[in-house]
């Protein structure tokens, strides 16, 4: 079973670094959908066609993330008539090396973690947590409120991808609460930004800092 | 009768209340009607040695209410009766509608609460309350302290009492928890075969020390009684100190001792006694000045009860009794004179708008009554015969030398403790020397002395009552022992009976000779006076043609030689232009003493902790991505803290 999954988790590494290494926010976001879509079908290959709870989670996974978020971001994007991060914190050739060191430090970190036999030969563990790196590094390294919003996303992603590990043991309802979480957390971020372009007439966070006590 | 009396007290002052801020005549007698049934209640209590024990069905916090009056308390209570009492009638002139429209009636509202929460804690035999009604009456006092807080100095003073108080809570806070978590209720009783709390007195005595006002937490104290309203000073001074003592006797009374807690106790009153009156001879302002005589005082009971604890733990020896006895005493002639002489100063402000000596001068003419029972206040401060200040330092002296008598350490502790309360005396005799000299005779030094008026009879008959309590415990002596030998014995009951300690019958014999002998003396010069009429002439004036009253003796001047000896902890802050040449221009010269506790020690430690808040403000500047990087760099800490200890 591993190697077509450990297939997709590399392709989902290699997503974090597109994102990470773009300075359009239309690849970023479609980097993050891809992921999102990747990791949906996960699921049906670990356990199989084994019930329909799984199947739906993962029918919900792929829609959410793979076309309803994205379409949100990409409306909010034409709203505030921006496509390009400019000038980022972290600059985006730091940020692909971050995010390289990262996916290295991921792997090594992974061998000397306690794992389960049968999650030992995967990339699940290194992969959710060179996700959640990049989450971070784009969440610090950027400035426009739609690339942390998809930091944010890709960091939800490798917190989904440990989840995977426990897929067994997870009912179906927590994965579900989950991505209602998600679904409205990036609802109430849009509205933010919304209000974010109202005020300051741009979606830079940096000049949130007026607001500090 | 007990629970009758108490009751009426606490409902009159719950009636005064509401009658305090419509008017002042009903709010007086609902005051004093409390008042005076507190302190018969107090006496009743002190006379017999009974416990008065009530438990009632209503519970706040979820404690029931249990009321306690013993000796001890009651020995408080009637202090707090009287100076309660007097206090309202002084403050009812003093306080007018008239001169604070704003505030009077707030002020008689707030006298009421303060007197009610005092009781209560005098009360209270559970944590609970105890905290609850302390913290209460914290508050009541400060409101009372900025009665006139247009003034910023009122809320600078008003500001550093509430936060010393504070502190003080935080300590009171913890030690009444730790009791409560370690015997397994907050009820307050007897728990000295608990042997495991004595740690819990070092709480105790940084709790109730900083209230109680001795010598390095005394901080809050000069200026809180300097700029609150002076009936206000008088409670302050005359009860609210107390009520730290009663915390610090009551606990030391109930709760096993740790070793060297009566040593410690013993030398912080002899450091407090010392350095309290040394600061007071470097003061220019007459309620500063009377401030720090309460830190002196203060200084003169922990002796007593520390030498008293000492003795408790070398198996109850006899010589304790005596000290303990000088110190309840004391408590009592403290609060009595030091509220008449805050009076007094009361009524020098009231009539001359200024409490600088230098301004002040020859007031007795204008103010007779005043400057008699001032006079009358100074001389029972500064401990001497035939009134009440002497009768409980000389209990000190005897217990102290007793002690020596019984060999042993404490022999040589008492010897150093004895000098050194000589020399507390004697300053303070030097330092009311000055002040009487000062303040009322020579010639008035201003304007506003000059048009010195007498208070009105209300002031005045305030100032008389506490007057007539100092002479009567002066002149009388024996009638009080049976009550301080009550509470001796409710604190420790191994030093119960009756015996008198031997001389006070004859003390109060002579005393009572001293005082017709100075009667007569007094009335047989004022009739030479009548009959032969005076003549005035100017003094020897070095030569001057035109000796102008500024050139009187200052208060500065006269202290000068004591506070030079003591100039390594007063640090005076001089400036001169000293005259020079054949015709000097102008010279001049100020002088001021420092809080040096204050302005030396808190203030640089409160700026350095602020300084080191600065640096990590630096860390809150509103930028999301860098808080971000907090949590992550937190967060991968915590994972490396988590593989260290999976790897070991």
């Amino acid at each position: 079973m591993s190697e077509p999954l450990n297939l997709l988790i590399g392709l989902a590494m290699g997503l974090n670094l597109l994102a990470l290494g773009s300075s359009r926010l239309l690849a970023v976001i479609r980097a993050m959908s891809v992921q999102g879509m990747v990791l949906g079908v996960m699921p049906l290959m670990i356990v199989g066609l084994s019930g329909w709870n799984v199947l739906f989670v993962a029918v919900m996974t792929v829609v959410i993330k793979g076309f309803f978020i994205p379409g949100l971001l990409r409306r909010a994007m034409r709203a505030a008539r921006i496509t390009r991060e400019v000038e980022p914190i972290i600059d985006f050739v730091p940020s692909l090396l971050l995010g390289a060191g990262g996916t290295v430090a991921a792997v090594a970190l992974a061998r000397v973690l306690p794992l389960l036999p049968e999650h030992a030969g995967t990339l699940l563990v290194p992969g959710a947590l060179a996700s959640v790196l990049t989450g971070f590094v784009l969440l610090i390294g950027r400035a426009k409120a739609i690339s942390q919003v998809c930091g944010y996303l890709i960091l939800e992603n490798g917190i989904y991808l440990f989840g995977l590990l426990l897929l067994e043991a997870t009912p179906v309802l927590v994965e579900f609460g989950v991505l209602l979480d998600l679904t409205v957390g990036i609802f109430v971020t849009g509205i933010i930004m919304d209000r974010i372009q109202r005020a300051f007439d741009s979606l830079d966070t940096r000049k949130l800092t007026v607001l500090r006590e | 009768m007990t629970t009758l009396l108490l009751a009426i007290s606490g409902l009159g002052l719950l009636l005064s209340l509401p009658a305090g801020f419509s008017g002042s005549k009903a709010w007086l007698a609902g005051v004093l009607v409390a008042m005076t049934a507190g302190l018969v209640a107090a006496v009743v209590v002190l006379q017999t040695g009974e416990v008065w024990d009530w438990r009632g069905t209503l519970t706040v916090g979820g404690e029931a209410v249990h009321l306690r009056l013993d000796a001890v308390s009651a020995l408080f209570l009637a202090l707090l009766s009287l100076v309660g009492g007097a206090g309202a009638v002084y403050g009812r002139e003093y306080w007018t509608e008239e001169k604070h429209p704003r505030t009077a009636r707030w002020g008689r509202v707030w006298w009421s609460a303060l007197l009610l929460c005092l009781g209560l804690v005098l009360l209270t035999a559970n944590g609970l309350h105890f905290l609850i009604a302390w913290e209460l009456f914290t508050i009541c006092a400060y409101f009372l302290i900025t009665l006139d807080r247009r003034r910023p100095e009122v809320r600078a003073a008003g500001w550093l009492y509430l936060a010393a108080s504070h502190v003080a809570m935080l300590c009171l806070v913890a030690f009444f928890t730790c009791l409560a978590v370690r015997t397994g209720s907050w009820e307050l009783a007897d728990m000295r075969d608990h042997a495991e709390l004595a740690p819990l007195f070092w709480l105790a005595l940084a709790g109730f020390g900083v209230k109680t006002g001795l010598f390095p937490l005394h901080i809050w104290l000069p200026s809180a009684h300097a700029n609150a309203p002076s009936h206000v000073s008088a409670m302050l001074s005359g009860v609210i100190l107390k009520i730290g003592v009663y915390g610090l006797i009551r606990f030391s009374g109930w709760l096993p001792m740790p070793p060297g807690a009566g040593w410690m106790v013993a030398l912080i009153g002899v450091v407090s006694a010392v350095l309290g009156v040394a600061f007071a001879l470097g003061q220019h302002d007459l309620k500063r000045l009377l401030a720090y005589h309460s830190v002196e005082n203060i200084g003169i009971i922990l002796i007593g009860l520390g030498f008293a604890l000492v003795a408790a733990q070398q198996g109850n020896a006899p010589w304790g009794r005596l000290a303990l006895a000088g110190a309840l005493l004391h408590v009592w002639n403290h609060g009595l004179f030091k509220s008449l002489l805050f009076f007094g100063a009361g009524s020098v402000l009231h009539a001359t708008g200024t409490r600088e000596m230098s301004r002040l001068g020859g007031l007795w003419r204008a103010m007779p009554w005043t400057a008699s029972l001032f006079t009358l206040g100074a001389v029972a401060i500064s401990g001497l015969p035939p009134l009440n200040g002497f009768i409980s330092e000389w209990l000190v002296y005897l217990g102290l030398f007793d002690s020596t008598n019984a060999h042993g350490p404490s022999a040589w502790a008492a010897i150093p403790a004895i000098i050194l309360l000589g020399v507390t005396g004697a300053m303070a005799l030097a330092c009311f020397v000055k002040v009487c000299g000062v303040v009322f005779l020579g010639a008035p030094r201003s304007a506003a002395a000059e048009q010195a008026h007498e208070s009105g009879p209300a002031m005045r008959g305030a100032m008389m009552t506490l007057g007539v309590a100092c002479a009567a415990i002066g002149l009388a002596p024996m009638l009080f022992w049976p009550m301080v030998a009550q509470a001796v014995s409710a604190w420790n009951p191994a030093w119960a009976g009756t015996e008198v300690p031997a001389g006070l019958a004859a003390l109060g014999a002579f005393h009572l000779a001293l005082a017709t002998f100075a009667l007569v003396a007094a009335a047989t010069l004022w009739r030479r006076i009548r009959q032969r009429g005076v003549t005035r002439a100017v003094t020897w004036d070095c030569g001057y043609v035109l000796p102008t009253p500024r050139m009187q003796y200052t208060a500065g001047s006269f202290a000068g030689i004591i506070t030079e000896w003591f100039s390594w902890i007063l640090r005076p802050e001089r400036h001169e232009h000293r005259p020079d040449g054949v015709f000097p221009f102008r010279a001049d010269f100020t002088e001021r003493t420092p809080e040096t506790v204050l302005e030396s020690v808190v203030e640089p430690a409160g700026s350095a902790v602020m300084r080191m808040a600065r640096v990590f403000r630096r860390l809150q500047h509103g930028r999301a991505q860098a808080y971000l990087l907090y949590l992550l760099i937190g967060l991968a800490a915590m994972a490396v803290l988590v593989l260290i200890g999976a790897n070991k």
